[in-house]
């Protein structure tokens, strides 16, 4: 090899490890993995707006709604029965983290939220575990939290379960599910179906 | 029968007095239970007209903590670059922190009061504002160290009993403040003393 050849190779190499360097280390991204199930969810198709197995990215000062109202929750249930605002998720850095945590705040007047083994009342909020079930009425979501490197960005990913998440061993006790009907310590177990928007009573 | 709003009775000041700065806040502001935004966008429920704050800057959230049932609040900073310091605590990006009654926030070089007033109401609340021309919060002159000599504006601790005008939006000159009038201002002479002994100068404030 000429001492041309030689001094073009090492410029090329030179040229190629400071692209290398420069170019910007991607991120991991903390993912919500919500794993949903509702016993009629194939007759009256009460998830039929939400996109099932594809990831979405969010930016992470965003407020996550669930509930009835399509102009203002990004996840919406295409039920009668749910609060135009069932609930959120937001989140948050604590201190001495260096990994964002979700909380979970009740926006629902009528309907207890339970989280875990907690629960919530209207505008209640808690810091959602790792890994946890929260259901009201007969909704089910499996909430499971991926942890990555970005705060400015999460990631939500959605999954249908064919069978109840209590009944498939997922070390979820088969407590009563809170029932709508009244927004009171003791609720109430509701009888029939009946419009779930508080905003409207 | 209606049930009363919580009123936060929001003091700003900011150093340079521009009339500009807080151009669009109107005297009084009804909010749902959503998170209140602060910022420079036009999505800020609170619009502040500065450089360098962000689009949103911080919120502040209403909840209610498990058995009350008055509104609690809690302050999250929003800005990816700039900080929040509330109550002797520096908020970064996503930090959020849960108000008191009487809580001492600055921000970009705005000053800000909040004093929560609580309602039994959960549908809404009601921010109050008003403008301060002179600081809001101070602290005590240090005698150890003469690292703070060199602190323009620095002013003394009001002494018991006599508040400055402006402090803490109760204010009763109106040639020297720019308030609203609102019938759900506070009344006279139940402020409380604002004073931040021992904590950083002002321009270590965020």
């Amino acid at each position: 090899m000429t001492n041309g050849a030689r001094s073009l190779q090492a410029a090329l190499w030179a040229h190629t490890m400071s692209h290398f360097e420069d170019a910007d280390t991607e991120e991991t991204v903390t993912c919500l993995k919500v794993t949903v199930y509702h016993p009629s969810q194939l007759q009256s198709g009460v998830f039929q707006s939400i996109r099932f197995y594809s990831r979405e990215k969010l930016p992470s000062s965003e407020v996550v709604r669930f509930g009835r109202n399509p102009g203002v929750c990004q996840y919406t249930f295409q039920d009668r029965q749910a609060s135009r605002v069932q609930f959120c998720l937001q989140l948050f850095k604590k201190p001495d983290s260096s990994v964002l945590s979700f909380e979970i705040k009740n926006m629902s007047k009528r309907s207890r939220l339970l989280v875990g083994g907690r629960e919530l009342g209207y505008l209640n909020k808690a810091d959602l575990p790792h890994r946890c079930l929260v259901r009201f009425g007969q909704y089910q979501l499996l909430m499971e939290q991926e942890d990555g490197e970005s705060l400015e960005f999460f990631e939500t990913q959605f999954t249908l379960s064919p069978s109840s998440l209590l009944q498939e061993n997922n070390g979820f006790p088969q407590s009563p599910i809170p029932e709508y009907g009244g927004y009171s310590p003791c609720s109430t177990h509701g009888t029939s179906p009946t419009e779930m928007d508080e905003n409207e009573s | 029968m209606e049930r009363p709003f919580t009123v936060l009775q929001v003091s700003l000041h900011h150093p340079r007095l521009d009339p500009a700065t807080f151009a669009n806040i109107q005297p009084q502001l009804q909010h749902d239970t959503s998170p209140l935004l602060v910022g420079r966008g036009r999505d800020a429920h609170l619009q502040l007209q500065l450089p360098h704050l962000s689009r949103q800057h911080l919120s502040l959230e209403p909840y209610l903590e498990t058995g009350r049932t008055l509104l609690a609040f809690c302050l999250k900073a929003l800005s990816r670059k700039g900080c929040v310091w509330v109550n002797g605590q520096t908020l970064r990006y996503l930090e959020q922190v849960p108000l008191s009654t009487i809580n001492r926030i600055s921000f970009s070089g705005v000053q800000m009061v909040v004093h929560i007033k609580g309602g039994t109401s959960l549908e809404a609340f009601v921010c109050c504002f008003h403008l301060s021309p002179s600081p809001l919060i101070y602290r005590l002159e240090a005698e150890e160290t003469d690292e703070w000599e060199g602190i323009p504006q620095e002013q003394p601790p009001p002494a018991s009993g006599e508040q400055p005008a402006g402090h803490l939006g109760f204010l009763h000159d109106s040639s020297q403040t720019q308030t609203w009038n609102s019938s759900l201002q506070p009344s006279p002479g139940g402020g409380t003393e604002i004073q931040l002994q021992g904590e950083p100068p002002d321009r270590a404030l965020c």
